[in-house]
């Protein structure tokens, strides 16, 4: 399958003059597979239609394995689509819908009995092959919809918010369905989604846009640990990044102002050395801090619990922080752990996993990345 | 404040039953849920307590007192319902100020004391920019915050919300979660929440009832809904992955009870569990069946054997969540799943790879047949 390179591509809409897709490169590696994630209105569709060869490409260039595709068709460049609305035919059977893409091609009645059969093995469809779309619930309708995609041998597949819309219950089953498609047959998929646990749970790299542009892109781990921006850092991430002010200070240290003096936090990294006694917004995730019902002298805000959320194996405690602001920040403890409204608890954010940023720009720098 | 009492109260349209025979209290200052699939009796059991649906049998008590032959306006309920209903002539500002000018609560707010309450409320809710605009000007999820700063800008004897924040964007849906937990805990208001969303439920409230065609599943705080699901139906509306609902063969041998899954695996059961197997066992073609539940985070993984219960199997696919991953095995006609976290590692594993699973016995259940497990 297929390697993809976008090459400085813009897409501007000449009513209104709006730029929609601005100046935006990447590459999507062989087999890889990719999602993109963004706001809505961040060009995330109009990114995955000029893939399609659905909108045209106003500027720059889009290759498949090396070659521009900027002026061929949908069909010349064999990419598998699938919607987040199945649009399967409801006239057509399970099977006639799997087998239209093969037939439209004037393949062999036998060759596609066969190459039905078996991805109709593949997404466990053979029992319902001579039932119509309208019979099935909807994540078997999503699964016909996802075998009609794939039984061409896509170069390159993509897929638009598949999953986000149904229950829980098919969520799991079919993120890991596709998962495994995507590695069984060697595919390179391109997923597009505003839900950042959809995107994360899926894919090799994460391409983030907002406002048109490309933020960062990158492997979960550094998207989580290394984010290219305060939005980046905030946009990924539920409960999202927690932002607390402060100050730099001489000796890897940040410390934040409280109504009792000030609390210090160490840090690992270097800062340039022009922040060093400036003002700055740190930033720490809830999922990696720790809460101790115990002082902690450094390294630690102390705070008094106001909500907490049970989510099952974890609840999400919402803390007011004692600093001169009272900023409200999570933490994520595993359920077990009991807390109760305005109890104080001390937060601990491990050096390694302290973000400082200025603005919407982190100044703290690692070399290389380490896992927390 | 009032409690909320339903007595066996059914609802019929005709001969179709909607629910039937609830016994339910949510008491005084409570946030109560109700939660389950489409077509389960949810928000016929809403308007049923809001009076805009007839009781067809039963009785429902506000503070011990009937309530049947009270039509809606003399409960004194406040309601926001999924369809944000908003009066589309009138600003944003005038439609959450409506319940407070109401005549029939008599409340003669002056004009300060009635701005003063509108924008705390919208404030509160992230909206108080739109106060001037009307609906039609309005997000879908703008429009869902009106509705919703409507609901609570008056303080009556019981909030009914159904579906409050389902059309916000996740995003929006858990920081207004968090607000709505705020607003019950400063309140201690009673609420009665309809949601399809098992995260929402599990989220706010003190406790929650689990509803299926129009019957009572279970009726417990979050935690033990959670953590001991009372059917394998609840196992698998509540929680992401759902709960992994396993049937196997019961033998005895060697004085040991076995759970014997095909010729995939097989675990000695512990002692102290075994009889609840046994009470659920059912025959099926001449072998004593019972079904297993067990929660993906029960289930230990790893690339060495861990005990003389562990087996092997290849894995189907890896997805992965912020600080852990979801393991996925097939299982004949169903899928299961283990979560791994934190663990040195737990991101390697491979596609077929074979590795060993031990289940935490400690957290395992086992379930009458009443839901259909085959791959969905």
């Amino acid at each position: 399958m297929s390697r993809i390179d976008l090459d400085h591509v813009w897409k501007i809409y000449p009513r209104g003059d709006v730029v929609a897709v601005q100046d935006v490169s990447f590459v999507c590696k062989e087999k890889e597979f990719l999602a993109i994630l963004g706001p809505s209105g961040g060009g995330k569709s109009s990114t995955l239609r000029m893939l399609a060869g659905l909108e045209e490409i106003s500027r720059g260039t889009i290759s498949f394995d090396g070659e521009a595709v900027n002026e061929m068709g949908p069909a010349e460049r064999n990419v598998a689509l699938a919607f987040e609305s199945y649009a399967l035919y409801q006239r057509l059977t399970v099977y006639e819908n799997i087998a239209f893409p093969l037939k439209a091609r004037g393949m062999k009645k036998t060759e596609v009995n066969k190459k039905v059969k078996d991805m109709a093995e593949l997404m466990d469809l053979i029992p319902v092959l001579d039932t119509y779309p309208a019979e099935l619930a909807g994540g078997h309708q999503q699964r016909v919809s996802l075998a009609r995609a794939f039984i061409r041998k896509p170069n390159v597949t993509l897929l638009d918010e598949p999953i986000s819309h149904m229950d829980q219950r098919v969520r799991a089953e079919l993120r890991a369905r596709i998962r495994r498609l995507h590695d069984d047959l060697g595919l390179t998929t391109i997923y597009v989604t505003h839900d950042q646990a959809e995107a994360i749970s899926l894919c090799d790299r994460l391409a983030i846009l907002n406002e048109a542009k490309l933020q960062q892109i990158g492997t979960v781990d550094e998207i989580w640990n290394s984010p290219a921006s305060r939005f980046v850092a905030y946009f990924v991430g539920e409960p999202a990044m927690n932002f607390v002010e402060g100050m730099v200070e001489k000796g890897k240290r940040a410390v934040v102002a409280t109504t009792e003096g000030k609390a210090v936090l160490p840090y690992t990294g270097t800062v340039e050395e022009k922040y060093i006694g400036s003002k700055i917004t740190i930033g720490f995730r809830p999922q990696q801090v720790i809460i101790s019902r115990k002082k902690i002298d450094q390294g630690a805000l102390v705070g008094s619990v106001r909500i907490i959320e049970f989510q099952g194996d974890t609840s999400v405690l919402t803390i007011k922080l004692a600093d001169e602001g009272g900023t409200e920040v999570k933490a994520v403890v595993e359920a077990s752990q009991r807390y109760q409204p305005a109890e104080s608890v001390w937060i601990l954010i491990k050096p390694d996993t302290i973000h400082l940023f200025d603005g919407n720009h982190p100044v703290l720098h690692r070399n290389g990345f380490q896992k927390s | 404040m009032a409690e909320v009492r339903l007595e066996n109260v059914s609802k019929y349209y005709g001969r179709k039953r909607a629910v039937q025979n609830l016994n339910i209290t949510c008491g005084e200052g409570e946030f109560f849920s109700i939660v389950g699939p489409t077509g389960a009796g949810k928000s016929t059991t809403l308007k049923m307590i809001a009076g805009i649906e007839s009781i067809t049998h039963g009785t429902i008590y506000f503070n011990e007192k009937p309530v049947n032959d009270l039509p809606p306006q003399e409960r004194n309920v406040s309601m926001a319902f999924e369809s944000y209903n908003l009066y589309p002539h009138m600003s944003v500002y005038d439609n959450i100020a409506f319940p407070l000018r109401a005549p029939r609560w008599r409340m003669h707010l002056t004009q300060q004391d009635e701005e003063r309450r509108v924008r705390e409320i919208a404030e509160f809710l992230g909206i108080a920019d739109l106060l001037e605009r009307l609906p039609q000007h309005l997000s879908g999820g703008q429009k869902q915050r009106v509705s919703l700063a409507r609901a609570l800008v008056r303080k009556p004897e019981v909030y009914l919300l159904d579906e409050p924040i389902a059309h916000l964007d996740a995003r929006l849906k858990f920081s207004t979660q968090t607000l709505l937990k705020e607003f019950a805990t400063t309140y201690r208001s009673t609420i009665i929440y309809v949601t399809h969303d098992y995260r929402e439920a599990l989220g706010l409230s003190d406790r929650m009832v689990v509803l299926r065609k129009g019957r009572i599943e279970q009726m417990d705080t979050p935690e033990e809904v959670y953590n001991r699901p009372a059917t394998d139906f609840v196992g698998k509306l509540i929680g992401e992955p759902p709960m992994n609902i396993i049937d196997g063969e019961v033998v005895t041998k060697d004085g040991k009870t076995l759970f014997n899954v095909g010729d995939i695996f097989t675990i000695s059961i512990r002692d102290d569990k075994v009889e609840s197997m046994k009470r659920v066992a059912r025959r099926e073609n001449g072998r004593t069946v019972s079904r297993l539940g067990i929660r993906c985070e029960h289930i230990n993984i790893s690339r060495n054997r861990m005990s003389e219960n562990s087996f092997q199997m290849p894995v189907y696919a890896i997805v992965h969540e912020a600080e852990s991953s979801v393991v996925t095995f097939e299982l004949g006609e169903t899928f299961f799943y283990v979560r791994t976290r934190g663990e040195e590692g737990f991101r390697d594993y491979r596609v077929e790879e074979k590795v060993w699973l031990d289940f935490d016995q400690d957290n395992i259940f086992f379930y009458e047949n009443t839901i259909d497990i085959s791959k969905m």
